[in-house]
């Protein structure tokens, strides 16, 4: 390679754009510039910081002086509610990037998405193709949003072939760090469930997501993938697994609190992170793609996801607030386990590359969770010896 | 005369349990009859032997009836409530002790080998969970543990087996050691049904990819087998059409407003067929609106019925069963009983003709009496997510009480597999041939259904 490539991450002083960029300076022949209208409270070693918003209409001037390659597009708000500000910025802001790296010939745009977008419907098929139409709800500003972008990009990749989109639709993400409507969910007591209702869940554990999103920068996939953990869980394993209390509401009641005209002052849409459709109906979708295309297998399967989750609140909510030197040992441990396990599953990952075999993919896939699962098995008993 | 009394007299007890009366032959003590039964009980395997618990008792020699039925049936009764994996640990034990049984010849000899038979069980149960400790012994619980477990079985089973509990402490089989063994094991059964509940409510359970759950249709195909054995006394025909293995989609007439068909059919099938196999019903796009039957359709491994689900199911072998008439024949008013309603669009022809599964075609009798519909409610489809509301004899006088269905005497027939191989790759997109199979398909379950009621003589019975 002659020159290094330029990367640019939108939204760096957001969490995604933060874990994405500190995974991408560490790749090599990789300038990474960040731009985000704050500044982040701490920048990754390495990383070109502007403070510049990305609806400024001087985008493309940047993007043709610095000769920038790939964008990972990362700017995005999460509302409950539509609401015109979230709007402006997720929608206006995907539309003038896009059009933006259009005009200055960037050739790779990467975009997260949600299988949201599909929408659960009681028409749905057990496994929703990337193809299927997208009708998400409406009453989410989250998915509403995410639902126009796509469009937008579905019409914009056809007019403009020449450059490569990669839309990744994760599915529900769960972790110790993120917010995000699954975790609010789960955290969340009040949260309920349907009464009679159990559908199958997707989960993808947060690290998988930076994962993901480094894996589509580095490589040239383009199209929309759905991204998740292997194993659908039903909604009530779910609960269970994560520690979460058994709390159902009759279903006409949940849409009727999501209806109600004092919802925000009651506190009923801060319970209901999730639009009760999505706690109703299917949306499982189809990881066929994502296996053979995208060439990609999460770390964590769905149940490690909501073992580490119930592990990190049991610890958040039963310590004692004077005990917080036990609880940032803890936490580091913690970080260190799910550092051991990102370096060990790079390392396979490395390997597998290494051997050049053309079923490498496949061993790759078996190799990594059995790695995992002794890591994991390691730590717990160094901790479970320490606390003696 | 005199010569005839001479004769010794076949050794073996009937089925009724009295003496043979039979003459024995010259060369052995058994009569021609139990000669034979003799031979074959050798030769038969366990499982048969278990099964056919007459044809056990029948062995000559067995003189001890009492206590073989106790061990038999106090093992069969602790492992019944148990784990599959511990179910097979009783398959075991019962086949040993039968074929124990007839070489023991005193009750001193029978204890002990009940003894050394309990022990080795004991030991083989302990080895599937070392860490395991039963609670001290003490016989108040005992008595109150055996009364818990008892009371899964109807009242005269329980009596016989207090009986001859009973009468076994009198013979002073049971010492110590032996009651303790029993202890253990009742024990370990209890804890794992506590277990059982743990694990639903902390989320430790599994599903499948299409969220079928095991353990869930274990606990409600009791309620399935009621419903078939007992109360439509269901007669099915042709389950040996159904392949053992690989894929077949069976097509099925509906009927009865609700879909019970449906559920008597994967009865059937998982019931009656060799292979026990699993049918996935495809449902209507209504079942997933519906609490709890949404979550147990789910459960079951029921799927809702699409092109893209059917496809795949059979793309992975599976015996798949689907209702093309749907809502309108399921809702269709008792003046157009098994007259069948238009199949569809023909989706189900595409399936099987994409994936190669052959089609074999379900006749169900019966089933259009549950509920006789006598006219539809003018609310339905156009107001709500119900397909259709019908004015039945009870519905909606009695409230939804009125939607129970009526006891009607059920036949299901299995037809002829129609091979789906031979129209080549492309098949599916010639609309024409699809029509036309889909009418065939549709007349030869007509016809069935026809053959069928010219058989039958009431509805009732």
């Amino acid at each position: 390679m002659a020159r290094s490539k330029t990367v640019l991450v939108t939204g760096v002083a957001g969490y995604w754009g933060t874990q994405v960029a500190d995974r991408l300076v560490t790749e090599t022949d990789f300038h990474v510039i960040g731009l985000d209208a704050s500044r982040p409270e701490q920048g990754a070693q390495g990383l070109d910081f502007l403070q510049i918003d990305v609806r400024n209409p001087a985008l493309v001037d940047l993007l043709r002086a610095e000769e920038v390659d790939a964008v990972c597009h990362l700017a995005f708000v999460d509302a409950l509610q539509p609401n015109e500000a979230a709007f402006d910025l997720n929608v206006m802001g995907a539309t003038k990037v896009l059009g933006a790296c259009a005009e200055a010939g960037v050739s790779k745009v990467v975009l997260k998405s949600s299988t949201a977008v599909y929408g659960a419907r009681p028409s749905n098929s057990a496994f929703l193709t990337e193809d299927h139409p997208l009708r998400g709800s409406r009453r989410v500003g989250t998915i509403r949003d995410m639902v126009q972008i796509e469009a937008f990009c579905n019409g914009f990749c056809r007019q403009r072939a020449e450059m490569a989109v990669t839309v990744l639709r994760f599915s529900s993400i769960v972790g110790p760090a993120a917010v995000t409507p699954m975790n609010r969910y789960l955290e969340d007591g009040w949260a309920p469930s349907l009464v009679g209702f159990d559908p199958l869940m997707q989960l993808i554990h947060e690290d998988d997501v930076v994962e993901a999103l480094v894996h589509a920068v580095v490589n040239d996939v383009p199209g929309p993938f759905n991204v998740a953990a292997e194993d659908a869980l039903p909604l009530n394993k779910v609960r269970g697994l994560a520690g979460k209390r058994r709390r159902a509401v009759l279903h006409p009641f949940a849409y009727w609190g999501l209806g109600l005209p004092g919802r925000r002052s009651l506190g009923i849409g801060r319970h209901l992170p999730l639009d009760p459709d999505y706690l109703r109906y299917p949306w499982v979708a189809d990881l066929t793609k994502m296996r053979d295309e995208l060439d990609f297998s999460p770390r964590y399967t769905a149940e490690e996801v909501l073992l580490e989750f119930a592990e990190q609140k049991r610890m958040r909510q039963h310590l004692p607030q004077s005990a917080v030197l036990a609880q940032s040992e803890e936490r580091l441990r913690a970080i260190i386990k799910q550092r051991e396990r990102g370096r060990e599953w790079r390392e396979a990952q490395a390997e597998a590359v290494a051997e050049t075999k053309p079923d490498d993919g496949a061993r790759s896939d078996a190799e990594a969770p059995s790695d995992i699962s002794e890591t994991g098995a390691g730590s717990n008993v160094e901790q479970g010896g320490e606390d003696e | 005369m005199s010569n005839e009394e001479t004769r010794a007299r076949c050794e073996a007890l009937t089925q009724a349990g009295d003496p043979c009366k039979n003459y024995a032959l010259v060369d052995s003590v058994y009569c021609q009859v139990h000669a034979k039964m003799a031979v074959e009980q050798v030769g038969l395997a366990g499982d048969l032997a278990q099964r056919e618990g007459g044809s056990v008792r029948d062995l000559p020699q067995q003189e001890e009836g009492s206590v073989g039925d106790l061990a038999q049936q106090g093992v069969a009764q602790r492992e019944g409530g148990g784990v599959e994996q511990e179910g097979s640990v009783g398959d075991l034990a019962q086949q040993e002790i039968a074929q124990r049984e007839a070489q023991a010849t005193s009750d001193e000899q029978v204890r002990e080998q009940l003894i050394a038979e309990l022990d080795e069980l004991t030991e083989r149960v302990q080895a599937t969970t070392p860490d395991y400790q039963p609670p001290p012994f003490s016989p108040n619980r005992f008595v109150a543990l055996v009364e818990e477990l008892l009371k899964k079985l109807p009242a005269d089973v329980q009596l016989d087996v207090l009986d001859k509990f009973r009468s076994a402490l009198r013979k002073d089989l049971l010492d110590m050691e032996l009651v303790k063994g029993a202890w253990y094991m009742i024990n370990h059964t209890v804890e794992y049904n506590v277990d059982v509940v743990k694990r639903r409510f902390t989320g430790e359970y599994d599903v499948d990819e299409w969220g079928l759950d095991w353990e869930f249709l274990d606990a409600v195909l009791p309620f399935f087998n009621f419903l078939y054995k007992i109360y439509w006394r269901v007669d099915a025909s042709g389950l040996d059409n159904i392949p053992v293995q690989g894929r077949a989609l069976l097509v099925a007439n509906h009927s009865g407003q609700l879909p019970w068909d449906g559920m008597m059919v994967g009865t059937a099938v998982l019931t009656g067929h060799p292979a026990q196999r699993l049918v996935r019903t495809l449902y209507g796009s209504v079942v997933p609106t519906v609490p709890f039957l949404s979550a147990w359709a789910t459960r079951l491994g029921q799927t809702l019925a699409s092109v893209e689900n059917g496809t795949m199911l059979l793309e992975l072998d599976e015996l798949v069963a689907v209702f093309p008439e749907g809502y309108k024949g399921a809702g269709k008013p008792f003046k157009d009983r098994y007259n069948l309603a238009r199949f569809g669009r023909g989706g189900f022809v595409r399936m099987a003709l994409d994936t190669g599964a052959p089609i074999i075609p379900v006749s169900v009798v019966g089933a259009e009496e549950t509920n006789i519909s006598l006219a539809k409610l003018p609310i339905g489809s156009s107001t709500s997510s119900i397909p259709y509301l019908p004015i039945t004899l009870t519905f909606p006088w009695l409230g939804l009480l009125g939607f129970w269905p009526l006891p009607t005497k059920w036949y299901i027939d299995f037809g002829e597999p129609i091979p789906m191989e031979t129209y080549g790759p492309d098949a599916s997109r010639n609309l024409v041939l699809v029509s036309q199979l889909t009418d065939h398909v549709r007349n030869v379950v007509q016809d069935m259904v026809h053959e069928r009621l010219a058989q039958r003589r009431s509805i009732f019975f």
